[in-house]
């Protein structure tokens, strides 16, 4: 998809942060030493672990952990208070999308790794049992990515007679490099089958 | 607690190494994904050994419907439509979340008329007791005891008919909006709801009178799938299945949003961790959500319910005829949406189910280019792996349903 007019290739970077919690950039090499350093410094919760596709930036995906520092034993709203926010972001390159797991650290990392591994591809070394969580087994590609048709691959290569001429008209040529006299060639093919199909019962 | 007179001592120590040790003896039985005691479409991999779980693998994604994929090619406001559907037992919690995050990004957060402020908290609070109303009936029925059901869903229709006269639709109304509330509250919505504060303490205390003393409940439920608070904090638990832990976080307390340090209220908390303490904790919450929504009755007080700023709140219906401009502003909006500044922003509050957050990035078009859910429910539910092992397949369910989740949530 070209970038609409404005769109900002790196947005996270444009702007002073606007919620409250302490926000660092890290390399992957970094990432579990960084880490492992914020949980012996008290953030006991790994909150969530989300994942962001900028296809026109290096390194293009970022890697979010969100943690909280959260003691973990019994307390009353008051000994709590305002938690602090942690927000490390790390740069994953499209060549080699890997990272080091954290599932020893955090057992919540657990399936956030699996849903940012299924979702965008992004695999975390060491991780005991990296499977797809949200999509089939057999899947194709990884539905977040941002140049992952919003159909899905199936969809987009099967002959869709109505909608067909209009829908690749106003897409463009789709990234499967099907053009639309190429798809209406197959519906006609397809069609042409179906009655010689049919002919052909009729016949015995 | 053997009241029944048959009831022995359950092995809550996870199993020792001579019963893992037995090769041979383990039997691999898949609960689900149909499973009417799995609140959803759950598949549960479980490793059995006679009628003890050794280990329990939920399996999840058979409700996936890339509601995130779809949110990044829709506007901004419609954007919020299928957000709605994720946890769609409190459908207008979702949406509150979202709408603060885009808030944020576009910098109006302090713009926000203050009626609109206590309509959402109002809105968000009734959400919650109906929320905790199905999981109360549902959970009821996982072991048993019907009648709580009907009970729940009578008050819960109340609920739902409130909802309806405000966006128009029981469960999905899309009342809050970006900039403040869709419309004002319309007529009689108010005396309705009076009624309902008025039914409410009765009516709770004949769901505490149905199950909280109920000896065979209380069989059932205490000393089931304990959760320590290191183990709570570690499986990322948030909302009343940490507070039942001991560990009294509250979002509404530790980061207030849309007006909550006004009211006054307690922050339910027990120190047992098991299936009981959770179910006690969230009886406790439906009491102290109504308590903020008397507080919010008392406080409403007439004035505008949505921001005064025509580039992201199109301006009012009537205004169409007589104003080019509003004319023009409404075509906008309605046609190609507003665009958000760039920047992230990431913005959580208690949902019934615990910490929902939003992480949302704005590129600057009329689109979110992100929108990743911090789901409360699927981080509640992948805690099942660390508590199941040890306890009862019968007491599985009880798990399950103490923990509340929600699988539009948990599989998006």
């Amino acid at each position: 998809m070209p970038p609409m007019a404005g769109s900002a290739i790196d947005p996270p970077s444009l702007r002073p942060p606007i919620d409250d919690a302490i926000i660092e950039r890290i390399a992957p090499a970094q990432l579990r030493a960084r880490l492992q350093a914020l949980k012996n410094e008290g953030y006991a919760m790994l909150l969530d672990i989300g994942a962001v596709d900028y296809p026109q930036r290096t390194p293009r995906f970022d890697v979010v952990y969100h943690l909280l520092k959260l003691p973990p034993q019994v307390a009353t709203p008051s000994e709590i208070g305002t938690p602090q926010r942690y927000r490390l972001l790390c740069g994953v390159p499209v060549e080699n999308p890997m990272l080091p797991t954290v599932t020893d650290l955090w057992l919540s990392a657990d399936w956030a790794e699996r849903e940012v591994y299924d979702l965008f591809g992004i695999a975390f070394e060491g991780h005991p049992d990296l499977r797809r969580i949200q999509m089939p087994t057999h899947w194709e590609g990884h539905p977040l990515r941002k140049d992952y048709p919003l159909r899905g691959p199936a969809r987009e290569r099967s002959p869709r007679p109505a909608f067909a001429n209009k829908s690749n008209l106003v897409a463009g040529t789709p990234p499967t490099g099907r053009t639309a006299q190429a798809l209406q060639e197959q519906v006609a093919r397809a069609r042409r089958a179906q009655r010689e199909g049919a002919e052909d019962h009729e016949a015995q | 607690m053997s009241v029944l007179g048959t009831v022995s001592a359950r092995p809550l120590e996870p199993v020792g190494s001579q019963i893992l040790s037995q090769d041979g003896n383990a039997m691999v039985l898949s609960m689900g994904p149909q499973h009417p005691s799995t609140h959803g479409v759950l598949q549960i991999m479980l490793e059995i050994e006679g009628e003890s779980v050794t280990k329990a693998e939920p399996e999840i994604g058979y409700l996936h419907t890339g509601i995130e994929k779809s949110a990044e090619n829709l506007f901004w406001t419609q954007a919020q439509t299928v957000i709605e559907r994720m946890d769609y037992l409190a459908p207008e919690s979702n949406s509150l979340c979202y709408v603060l995050a885009v808030e944020k990004l576009l910098g109006i957060t302090d713009r926000i008329p203050e009626r609109a402020k206590q309509i959402r908290v109002l809105i968000a609070e009734l959400t919650r007791v109906a929320s905790h109303c199905v999981w109360l009936g549902t959970h009821g029925i996982d072991l048993g005891a019907l009648s709580i059901f009907f009970y729940c869903f009578d008050l819960r229709e109340n609920i739902l008919d409130l909802q309806e006269s405000t966006g128009g639709a029981r469960m999905h109304p899309n009342y809050v909006r970006i900039g403040g509330v869709q419309a004002d509250l319309p007529d009689g919505h108010l005396e309705r709801l009076d009624a309902l504060i008025e039914k409410f303490p009765a009516r709770m205390r004949e769901l505490r009178a149905l199950l909280q003393k109920n000896p065979i409940w209380q069989d059932r439920t205490i000393d089931v799938g304990v959760v320590t608070p290191e183990q709570a904090v570690g499986w990322g638990l948030t909302g009343p299945s940490l507070r039942a832990s001991g560990i009294a976080y509250d979002v509404r307390k530790a980061f207030p949003y849309s007006g909550y340090e006004n009211y006054e209220f307690d922050v339910p908390k027990r120190t047992e961790g098991d299936a009981y303490a959770r179910f006690v904790v969230r009886l406790d919450e439906m009491e102290e959500a109504m308590r903020i929504v008397r507080q919010v009755r008392k406080a409403l007080r007439p004035g505008p319910t949505m921001i005064d700023d025509a580039k992201i709140a199109p301006p009012p219906k009537e205004t169409i005829a007589l104003s080019m401009e509003a004319l023009i502003h409404h075509f906008k909006i309605v046609s190609e949406g507003f665009r958000v500044p760039p920047g992230d922003v990431y913005q959580a509050i208690e949902s019934p189910r615990g910490e929902l957050a939003y992480y949302v990035v704005s590129d600057g078009n009329n689109k979110p280019y992100r929108v990743r859910t911090r789901p409360p429910s699927m981080y509640n539910l992948q805690s099942l792996k660390g508590i199941a092992p040890g306890n009862f397949i019968a007491d599985l369910v009880v798990m399950i349903g103490s923990l509340d989740p929600v699988f539009g949530e948990v599989d998006r």
